[in-house]
């Protein structure tokens, strides 16, 4: 079992539990999305994917938070994908999202696969 | 059909891991809460975007300022310009805490070494010593070969 790291100690909630590491999403593939996003983005600090690790798990937290809050509202415990585009619409901050929420915020048997070659 | 299964690969490959979002997901929510596998996704999707959306801030930073590395700072700002005030504070502490450990280790290794070479040259000396071969200790910067008889 990976044991928790130097950083684990760091995390705002008390920690996330020891077995995904110090850091709860993969710095390799945090680097790859960067890097991703546009033709500028030639070099990344080391350190750079390390605070987006830590930035991600907030962002996550938060839209997860405010999801609940429209599954509460619809009496349910499950958290549907409706839920989620409701937080994104309800929230100023997250109006980047609505275009990746809306045309999905139907469905929920539409598969990635599905969207793509629609969107095609 | 294989086709397929391969275009939804490279699309998660492109992504945050869904098994990762999901745990954090899970973290946060009652015990008893449970989460549809299309909330996972489109929470994977979103973060993902979340991502590229504040590198993307951070990086026109650097490029307005001439520099061509994107490091923790212009994340913590680009969080901020963004509207992300709490994550920018809390990111910031973070990233601050971060350094300072890297500069212990950094310092904790300096000091190792130190103690290597110092214990390195008594050794040698004490070698030359009993065994009359003729060593040359070098010293720092030195690029002088050592000779034997």
């Amino acid at each position: 079992m990976r044991q928790p790291g130097r950083y684990s100690g760091l995390t705002m909630c008390g920690g996330i539990s020891g077995r995904t590491g110090p850091h709860s999403l993969p710095l390799a593939r945090i680097k790859k999305i960067m890097k991703n996003s546009g033709e500028d983005v030639k070099m990344i600090s080391g350190e750079a994917p390390i605070v987006f690790s830590k930035a991600c798990e907030m962002f996550i937290e938060e839209l997860t938070r405010r999801s609940w809050m429209t599954t509460l509202e619809g009496k349910r415990r499950t958290v549907h994908k409706d839920d989620v585009a409701s937080a994104v619409v309800a929230t100023g901050i997250f109006d980047f999202l609505v275009s990746l929420v809306s045309g999905s915020c139907c469905s929920e048997d539409i598969t990635l696969v599905e969207i793509e070659t629609l969107k095609s | 059909m294989d086709r397929s299964i391969n275009m939804v690969d490279q699309e998660q490959d492109g992504m945050l891991p869904i098994a990762n979002v999901g745990r954090i997901m899970k973290q946060i929510l009652p015990p008893r809460a449970k989460i549809s596998r299309e909330a996972k996704q489109t929470m994977q999707e979103c973060a993902t975007e979340f991502l590229s959306f504040v590198t993307g801030e951070a990086s026109d930073k650097c490029h307005k300022e001439n520099r061509k590395t994107v490091n923790g700072d212009d994340i913590c700002w680009a969080l901020s310009a963004l509207g992300f005030d709490n994550h920018a504070q809390a990111t910031t502490r973070y990233l601050h805490k971060y350094r300072e450990a890297e500069r212990d280790k950094a310092a904790a290794n300096n000091q190792n070494t130190a103690h290597i070479k110092s214990h390195g040259g008594l050794q040698v000396a004490q070698q030359n010593q009993t065994s009359n071969l003729e060593f040359r200790v070098l010293g720092k910067g030195d690029n002088s070969l050592v000779t034997k008889p």
